[in-house]
């Protein structure tokens, strides 16, 4: 993809996505914590389809596009669920090996009509794909599945792509969210969104609806993550731009002492410290993003750039947000002022899909290699 | 005018591979390998060998244009040949001359003052250092007192510089002086040429905390150097000094010394057995991420120089984070070592010896020179970040 083509949707990106505080406040604590109507119109503007193949109802433009818009998601809030749906499901479908549950579900992903969660870890959370807590049984004759899985995104979903083990290996399963034997329960986020714990009680899982075959499941999912990984990656570069701009204003205009706090040089180098580890982190997301978009880069390089990548974004989002409360002082602190709702964000996606200790031992196992 | 020897060929016309193949060969055949990767600065007598085998092959201004007698390399060639020269270990030699004199004659020099210096730039007949810190002029270099007064035909200096790095190898010296006491700070400063063999100088080593004596104190006791030895225009010379500064910084801000950081601390955790500790893994992962962000970064600033575009302030930000990171590296290395962490040179330490303290020796100064990070923060919080003053 050309880097006009790059340039003009980061443009256009920016111009939709604007920070809307009041409907994100006013979204906060509901179910299903975002809006349908907002969903199409990302759906008319094309980007839901940017990862899906084009004869399937997408632009297939990758994941250079899918990064950029993620990104200006983090600027505004959005509290639309693209990384999750739009990558991590969208993705984990698009490669496992049912071509005709893609032909089926590929094109409503695109259109809006369907919103996709993931569900794959158990209790414990972590990186780990075999700690998966669903099995494939038998009842009946019929495959069903068992067990629960925790963290699930997007609990208002229309289904759910399930992790689950079976005899032959990982397997994934799509769910409907309204299958009998399926229980949601919505576990309350720091920012007024939700993850799920999901409980299946012999659930229906026939062959139909699996997804991925143990002989691409660990795969499609692998990529799913990583890829998501990097959207989440860059949803923090975006919002970490936006509090440390927000910071800077007020460091600027904040007078105490008869001057502008930001005369101060005990902030100024603070400030500059929040600079840096953002710089770092717009670096190091773009060199990853390369690398994972390169044909030739191994799976494992793969896992170890979008490591490399949420390591240092989940890092430094928190230590900006952190920072970026002590320099407002108490208004900081107060809901009504917009930097908490950027604080209470970067806790949410920092902690998703792995936290920064996490992934700098994914990172060190992949890459120490002593 | 012919400055330096002929070029064997427009090395810009080679493809980047074939480039890099050649440099590479040059180097692993010809530099002798009891010089890779010193623990501390070596002096011209030690590796005076190898680079007058540059100068007399052509290699030894690689950035400079081929009409000077470099090898007029483009930018990502130039980054290609500095990528070799790291990979293999080769230390830098005294090269003020062939980074900061050459670069600054072509731009503000005269025909004549480029005819009589370049050339034994390029032979390493001449090997020039800096006279720009002083006792009382560091972070704040504007504040500088060595002053330097016309009388007919040759400015008298006199003063004190000091810091100055390998002045003891040195020929030259470049000194910022002070030309017109009346004006304000930045203002009355000249940039001046000046031969350390002319009577009234004297040089003195400093022996720094490693035991090592890598700078200099330079000391001016009416010394006499010709009017013509003025680059630039008389109480210009500030503009003249900050036009490589960016350079400098983005040299400081490379990975390489980080990189040699962590070869040491895992070499360090092994000999002590600890290198499986989870405490240690986790330690050892933040840092190597660290490093590995820093050439992320460092990536981007070459990619700019590699199109031929300025540098903006921004480039502060890699000399912060790659000093400060080696710095925390190098501190590991001095904890891991455990009772060795005090132990003086080459350490015996399992089934061989290392030298535990040269990372932290080198490390310390690394956020004072070029420039203080507390400067570099300065220049971030006011002319990138737009903080008030």
């Amino acid at each position: 993809m050309s880097d006009d083509t790059l340039r003009m949707l980061r443009e256009s990106a920016a111009d939709f996505a604007r920070l809307d505080a009041a409907r994100v406040r006013r979204l906060r604590g509901t179910a299903p914590g975002f809006e349908r109507e907002v969903w199409r119109q990302l759906a008319d503007m094309g980007w839901l389809g940017v990862l899906i193949p084009e004869e399937h109802g997408g632009l297939g433009l990758g994941l250079h596009a899918a990064v950029i818009i993620a990104e200006q998601f983090g600027r505004a809030l959005y509290p639309e669920p693209y990384s999750a749906s739009a990558v991590a499901a969208t993705l984990a479908l698009l490669h496992g090996d049912n071509t005709e549950l893609q032909r089926r579900l590929l094109p409503q992903l695109a259109s809006g009509e369907l919103v996709a969660g993931l569900a794959w870890q158990d209790e414990r959370g972590g990186l780990e794909l075999e700690q998966c807590a669903v099995t494939v049984g038998e009842q009946g004759g019929r495959p069903v599945l068992a067990g629960s899985s925790r963290f699930a995104s997007v609990p208002g979903a229309d289904g759910f792509i399930v992790a689950a083990r079976s005899a032959q290996g990982l397997e994934l399963h799509w769910v409907e969210r309204t299958a009998a034997g399926l229980a949601c329960e919505p576990e309350a986020r720091a920012d007024g969104s939700a993850s799920a714990r999901l409980h299946f009680a012999a659930v229906a899982a026939p062959a139909a609806a699996r997804v991925a075959s143990a002989a691409s499941a660990r795969a499609a999912l692998q990529l799913a993550l990583d890829h998501a990984t990097l959207a989440a990656s860059a949803e923090l570069l975006g919002l970490m731009d936006c509090a440390l701009a927000m910071t800077l204003d007020y460091l600027r205009t904040r007078v105490q002492f008869g001057k502008p706090i930001g005369s101060f040089q005990a902030l100024q180098h603070r400030a500059v410290d929040m600079y840096i580890q953002k710089e770092l982190s717009r670096a190091t997301l773009a060199a990853a993003v390369a690398l994972a978009d390169d044909p030739g880069c191994t799976p494992a390089l793969r896992t170890a750039a979008a490591s490399s990548a949420k390591s240092r974004t989940s890092q430094a989002a928190l230590a900006i947000c952190k920072e970026a409360l002590q320099m407002h002082g108490a208004i900081g602190y107060t809901d009504e002022y917009d930097l908490g709702l950027y604080f209470n964000r970067a806790l949410v996606l920092s902690a998703w899909l792995g936290n920064a200790s996490a992934h700098r031992s994914r990172y060190a196992a992949l890459v120490q290699g002593t | 005018m012919k400055y330096g020897v002929e070029q064997e060929q427009d090395w810009n016309a080679l493809a980047d591979e074939a480039f890099r193949a050649l440099v590479r060969a040059e180097v692993e055949a010809h530099h002798p390998a009891g010089l890779r990767y010193p623990p501390r600065r070596l002096r011209w007598a030690e590796n005076k060998s190898w680079y007058l085998r540059m100068a007399a092959k052509g290699w030894i201004a690689p950035g400079w244009p081929r009409e000077f007698g470099g090898m007029g390399l483009a930018p990502t060639k130039l980054l290609i040949f500095l990528e070799e020269m790291e990979r293999w270990g080769i230390a830098r030699f005294q090269d003020h001359g062939i980074l900061m004199v050459g670069p600054i004659l072509m731009r503000f020099g005269t025909e004549a003052q480029r005819r009589r210096y370049l050339p034994p730039i390029l032979a390493c007949e001449e090997i020039w250092c800096q006279g720009y810190s002083e006792p009382n002029a560091g972070s704040d270099l504007a504040n500088l007192r060595t002053e330097a007064r016309l009388e007919g035909d040759a400015f008298v200096i006199n003063g004190q510089k000091t810091w100055t790095t390998l002045a003891h190898d040195a020929t030259h010296i470049f000194v910022l002086a002070r030309t017109d006491k009346a004006a304000k700070k930045q203002a009355g400063i000249s940039f001046l040429l000046l031969a350390l063999d002319t009577p009234g100088v004297t040089v003195r080593p400093i022996r720094d905390l490693a035991g090592h004596d890598e700078f200099c104190e330079v000391f001016f006791d009416n010394v006499r150097t010709p009017a013509s030895n003025l680059v630039g225009e008389l109480n210009q010379g500030w503009t003249v000094a900050k036009s490589l500064l960016g350079f400098e910084r983005i040299h400081i801000g490379s990975p390489k010394l980080p990189e040699y950081g962590l070869q040491v601390l895992l070499s360090v955790a092994r000999a002590r057995g600890v290198h499986e500790d989870p405490l240690f893994r986790e330690r050892l992962a933040q840092l190597q991420l660290d490093v590995a962000h820093l050439g992320d970064i460092y990536g981007h600033f070459t990619a700019i120089v590699g199109r031929g575009e300025p540098l903006g302030p921004e480039v502060s930000l890699l000399k912060i984070w790659a000093t400060e990171t080696f710095q925390r590296i190098a501190d590991l290395i001095v904890e891991t070592a455990g009772d060795c962490g005090g132990m003086a040179g080459k350490v015996a330490m399992a089934d061989g010896r290392i030298e535990v303290l040269a990372p932290f020796y080198k490390a310390r100064p690394t956020s004072i020179y070029g420039g203080s990070n507390e400067i570099q923060r300065n220049i971030l919080a006011r002319q990138v970040l737009n903080l008030p003053g």
